[in-house]
């Protein structure tokens, strides 16, 4: 069985989907790294364990390969590929828990409850739109919602490099720092989770740990008992630390938002001068007047 | 020489185990889209009705010969349902000679130009097809199975059964209907919708199943093959549950129809009895705590296996006794009943290879033949694929992820809003019975021209009064010493109760979907009603049902519901303790 490895970006997907798109490219790294985080958030609110919010991740990052950035509302989707991964799994979460922590997130004064008050009609409508993104997000996956995680890995060549066994707690501050690497990985616009296998994962977050914690490793080339290459592994390491410079550049043009939509991306191209004609689905007057009567009734 | 196993395992079918592993291994690489139903040239329908739709199909793009199974949405309150996106993930993940592949999934969308937006997509499960199912097969008067084709098809079984249960996978609905086969002789285990996860460690070598650390649901196993630690209600079952199908798969390969078709569950335990024994302290410890076995008690009775089979060998016998023990803790396992005797005495095992073709076997044809709709089988009691009110699914945690807590509270009626296969009813049971032994002639009988490109059998005696010396049907033991070797089915009352299943998908899940729709309403608000008592109502309305099979399931269903829930309720507990009767005696 294949768990310990997961399907790859081919070259085609990422140039097509990135180089190729009218989407600045520090745009669509916002994009990314903005909706990731939203799913991590959510996935603490809800208390799934970590490795579903990550596996929901990996998901939203290979949907995005195969459908565009802009097709759906980024928080939109983000909420169904998490309702989608818990659902498969051992944690699932009700609609309802998923479109209220959603709503209280994207409240924008989360200490005002009733700015997260999500009214039946609201709910009903957010529900349905979250089934139908995950219509999408199975079909564009072809029913490939197995994802393998480097975490347990990584836990297990820690061991295997019997770091546990050093004085102190050097070696639970080696394992932190590694897992700590990876969850950042996960919101890298990089899409590092599609574009290496897990066990290069965990060796390069080893490896940065390692050298963060200042922990001596082997002197030989270790990383090649763990099936990395060495080229693969200066990638990943570079790609890896590389978040936080994504991270300044976001809040330079986003400030201290939490997340964005796709409005703001909209706001933001026509500041920059560029008009693409699909992302601007901006909701025409009917169906905001719809969209408004529907709520009364919902609240009456 | 090479040994009878290797001889006759499938990896030395002219495939060598790594160029097979070459040929079938996923490829990692990509991840693209489904297919489209167009990339897809249909054949022609394999089966219908009961169980919704298999399609023959060509594969444009590859030329390969697919069968493609629907999947049935109706009213899925919470998206895609979730027993079949667990039973795609679970198929994906798995790749063996003896195991149906999942080779993709196809998407049939409606026209754009509709505008209807609620009309979702149709998903089909791309599967190889495969010529034959087993059941269909042993239905065929033209087909005789020869011992070295059995034990042939045994060892695909079990080697199958090892490959998944040394993935921690219980199929849990194991039955010859499941079993496909192909006209290269492959066999491969079949129809995934009740498989699940289990949590124990794997089977090793001579130590049976193991023990179980947690309960399972269960509500599961078509009752013909359904072990007798099932019918007791043990929770903690471990994979000697799907060996005891093996079991009784073996036997009908013997025999030439199912050894142990119980009209009802107390009558399937007074049959299982009645052919291995009744248990005993030794035979079966603890049998007497088990919450099934509250109030029963029988006279003693030894098992009648090797009078029973004594045509047939030592060793088969030996074999069945293995698997049908009723200890499941003592029941072989599949590693070591592939080192059974039995597949290394002459006549040694077939090679795939060598077996004889035979015209392809589906419902369609069989139904064609018989000139009558085929009553369906009695369908297992279903329950909560991967997941029942007792927990969760196991992930496949093969790169062993963290963080299976425990699960969730309430998550046991999620079932209910998807309108999955197991809808809260109890009457899934209710499936009609077989139409009267008069009625019917065997289909030997009436197919005179039939386009069989077999010479035509002997007409075998006819068994209809033989049927008599025994209520199940079985076959007098005289005249099995008279006729040793009949195989072929003869008009016993069970053997028409059978659907194939192409698909990991399977019959009773349509069907139960349909009554579901029926009355939607009436379910979901039940549903709710009962998912606090969880599978309890489950049990009871089962007890409640097995006495209205043989009449009119479906108007006496309306009229039960109809009546007061207390007296539904006496009712049940009326019925459940006639039925106990039977054994008090």
């Amino acid at each position: 069985m294949s768990h310990l490895s997961n399907p790859l970006a081919t070259a085609e997907q990422l140039y097509q989907k990135t180089s190729t798109n009218a989407l600045p490219i520090e745009l669509q790294d916002s994009i990314r790294f903005y909706t990731a985080r939203l799913t991590q958030a959510a996935g603490i609110l809800l208390r799934l364990p970590q490795d579903i919010t990550a596996q929901a991740n990996v998901l939203l990052f290979r949907y995005w390969l195969v459908d565009g950035l802009l097709e759906h509302e980024f928080s939109d989707i983000s909420a169904a590929t998490l309702y989608l991964t818990a659902k498969i799994s051992a944690s699932p979460r009700s609609l309802r828990s998923i479109t209220n922590v959603y709503a209280y997130l994207l409240s924008p004064t989360p200490s005002d409850p009733e700015s997260y008050y999500l009214s039946e009609s609201s709910y009903i409508s957010f529900r349905n739109r979250l089934l139908d993104i995950e219509g999408h997000v199975i079909n564009a996956l072809g029913f490939n919602t197995h994802v393998a995680l480097p975490h347990p890995l990584a836990v297990t060549y820690l061991q295997t490099l019997d770091v546990f066994s050093l004085p102190g707690n050097k070696g639970k501050d080696v394992a932190k720092r590694t897992i700590a690497y990876l969850n950042s990985a996960l919101l890298s616009p990089q899409m590092l989770y599609l574009t290496h296998q897990p066990a290069s994962l965990a060796t390069a977050a080893i490896y940065l740990a390692a050298r963060e914690i200042r922990v001596k490793m082997p002197e030989v080339e270790w990383w090649e008992v763990f099936d990395c290459e060495r080229e693969e592994l200066g990638f990943l390491v570079v790609g890896m630390g590389s978040l936080e410079g994504v991270a300044r550049r976001g809040r330079e043009v986003w400030g201290e938002k939490g997340w964005i939509s796709r409005e703001d991306i909209n706001g933001e191209l026509v500041k920059l001068g560029v008009n693409i004609g699909n992302g601007g689905q901006v909701e025409d007057e009917e169906a905001q007047m719809a969209r408004l009567l529907d709520e009364k009734v919902g609240d009456a | 020489m090479a040994t009878p196993i290797q001889h006759a395992s499938p990896q030395s079918n002219g495939v060598s185990p790594r160029a097979f592993a070459a040929q079938h291994a996923r490829l990692p690489n990509n991840f693209r889209g489904c297919s489209r139903i167009t990339d897809y040239d249909i054949l022609g329908k394999l089966g219908e009705g009961t169980f919704g739709e298999v399609h023959r199909a060509k594969s444009k793009k590859t030329g390969t010969i697919v069968a493609l199974k629907k999947i049935l949405m109706h009213n899925e309150k919470d998206g895609f349902p979730i027993t079949a996106l667990r039973e795609i993930k679970l198929l994906k993940l798995l790749s063996h000679p003896n195991v149906l592949k999942l080779e993709e999934m196809a998407v049939e969308h409606h026209s754009k130009s509709s505008t209807d937006k609620r009309k979702r997509a149709i998903m089909y499960m791309v599967t190889p097809y495969m010529d034959h199912d087993l059941s269909g097969l042993l239905e065929n008067p033209s087909v005789k199975f020869t011992e070295p084709q059995i034990k042939c098809y045994m060892l695909q079984l079990l080697e199958g059964l090892r490959y998944l249960h040394d993935n921690k996978i219980l199929h849990r609905d194991m039955k010859a209907a499941n079993l496909l086969i192909n006209n290269k002789g492959i066999l491969q285990i079949a129809d995934f919708g009740l498989a699940r996860h289990y949590d124990e460690p794997v089977p090793v070598a001579g130590h049976g199943g193991g023990e179980a650390h947690r309960d399972y649901t269960t509500l599961v196993v078509t009752r013909w093959y359904r072990p007798p630690e099932l019918l007791l209600h043990l929770r903690k079952y471990t994979t000697a549950i799907d060996l005891w199908g093996v079991g009784c798969v073996f036997g009908e390969m013997l025999v030439g129809k199912p050894i142990l078709s119980g009209d009802s569950d107390p009558n399937q335990l007074k049959i299982i009895f009645d052919l291995v024994g009744t248990p005993t302290e030794e035979t079966m410890p603890g049998w007497k705590s088990l919450p099934g076995a509250e109030g029963l008690s029988f006279p003693t009775k030894p098992s009648t296996l090797w009078p029973r089979f004594s045509s047939y060998g030592s060793g088969a016998i030996s074999l069945l006794s293995d698997l049908l023990k009723l200890d499941w803790r003592k029941r072989v396992n599949a590693i070591d009943a592939l080192k059974h005797p039995y597949f290394h005495t002459a006549p040694l095992p077939a090679r795939a290879g060598d077996l004889p073709t035979f015209e392809d076997s589906h419902e369609l044809d069989r139904r064609k033949f018989r000139g009558q709709k085929a009553a369906p089988p009695p369908a297992p009691k279903g329950g909560t694929v991967g997941m029942g009110p007792t927990g969760g699914w196991g992930e496949p945690n093969g790169n062993g992820n963290p963080g299976f807590g425990p699960p969730n509270g309430g998550y046991g009626g999620y079932r209910q809003h998807n309108g999955s296969r197991y809808p809260q009813s109890g009457y899934r049971n209710g499936v009609p019975p077989p139409p009267p032994q008069e009625e019917r002639r065997p289909a030997w009988r009436r197919d005179d021209g039939r386009p069989s490109g077999l010479p035509p059998r002997p007409p075998p005696v006819d068994y209809h009064d033989g049927r008599l010396d025994r209520p199940d049907g079985y076959r007098s033991r005289s005249r099995e010493i008279e006729r040793p070797p009949q195989r072929n089915r003869v008009g016993a009352p069970n053997v028409d109760t059978y659907i194939p299943s192409y698909g990991p998908d399977s019959a009773r899940r349509d069907d139960r979907r349909r009554r579901d729709d029926r009355d939607d309403r009436r379910h979901h608000d039940r549903g709710e009603r009962e998912r606090d008592r969880g599978l309890d109502y489950d049990e009871r309305s089962r007890s409640a049902i097995t006495h209205s099979r043989s009449r009119s399931p479906i108007r006496e269903r309306d009229r039960v519901r109809e009546r007061e829930p207390l007296e539904r309720e006496r009712d049940r507990d009326r019925d459940r303790d006639r039925e106990r009767d039977i054994y008090r005696r």
